[in-house]
């Protein structure tokens, strides 16, 4: 394989452009080597990454952009994830695995990231808005 | 994502195929136990044997199904989560929550 292969997609804050980002996820996965079920694991931790930077992020405001550049390499997947909006702090976020949170409507979609991709990183943007990188690696050997 | 009732007994058993996510499978899973609470139904099995993922909005849509049915007095039981699913709700630790069956017969006597 090349050294790196990349699509990048700047998108409008829509719920209803999840599942395209979804699926672009999955294929760059599999051009990185991933099986389908590792393919459809990454899809789904970058498909949180997005409701998180379209629905909570930008509040599904079309007028805010969501860029996504998802990249397949020699060493694996990764995604770049950039949105609009306020920003938060993940270390805040509580665990949704306590007892006391069990029955929380939402806030599992760091959970469900964290469990399917090696590393993510969460920082600020200068200007405004949040980016999220999180990294597959293909395991070797 | 399709959804199909069918009423044995007491019990509504709620057969969904497909995904249960953002903006789509949420909301048809949503306004299908709605129309059942609110059409007197207290006790609802979800056949979950033709889902193949949920994002956590359907995981969201899950629990506040479970919820809801508290509410009435009633409860929400879970049908043969399929591998992925089954997954998610390990990860998530709502196996705790929901009482989960492999055989629908047992499922249904235990309401």
């Amino acid at each position: 394989m090349a050294s790196s292969t990349s699509l990048r997609l700047v998108l409008s804050s829509e719920v209803r452009l999840i599942d395209l980002i979804h699926q672009s996820a999955e294929k760059v996965a599999q051009l990185a080597g991933f099986d389908e079920d590792e393919a459809l694991n990454i899809g789904l931790a970058v498909r949180e990454g997005a409701i998180n930077a379209i629905v909570h992020g930008n509040r599904s405001d079309p007028n805010l952009e969501v860029n996504i550049t998802l990249r397949a390499s020699d060493e694996g997947f990764s995604a770049h994830i950039t949105d609009e909006g306020e920003g938060f702090d993940p270390d805040a976020a509580p665990d949704p695995t306590e007892e006391d949170n069990l029955l929380a409507t939402s806030g599992r979609g760091m959970l469900l990231m964290r469990a399917f991709v090696d590393d993510i990183v969460y920082s600020r943007r200068e200007a405004r808005g949040m980016e999220v990188t999180m990294t597959k690696r293909r395991t070797t050997g | 994502m399709k959804v199909g009732v069918r009423n044995i007994g007491h019990v509504a058993v709620v057969d969904l195929a497909g995904k249960i996510t953002i903006g789509e499978g949420d909301v048809v899973l949503r306004e299908k136990v709605n129309e059942l609470f609110d059409g007197g139904q207290q006790h609802v099995l979800l056949n979950l044997e033709k889902v193949s993922y949920m994002d956590s909005a359907g995981i969201g849509e899950l629990v506040a199904c479970y919820k809801r049915a508290k509410e009435k007095g009633g409860t929400v039981k879970l049908l043969n989560p399929s591998g992925k699913v089954f997954d998610l709700l390990q990860l998530t630790k709502l196996e705790e929550v929901f009482e989960t069956y492999r055989d629908e017969k047992e499922a249904l006597v235990s309401f």
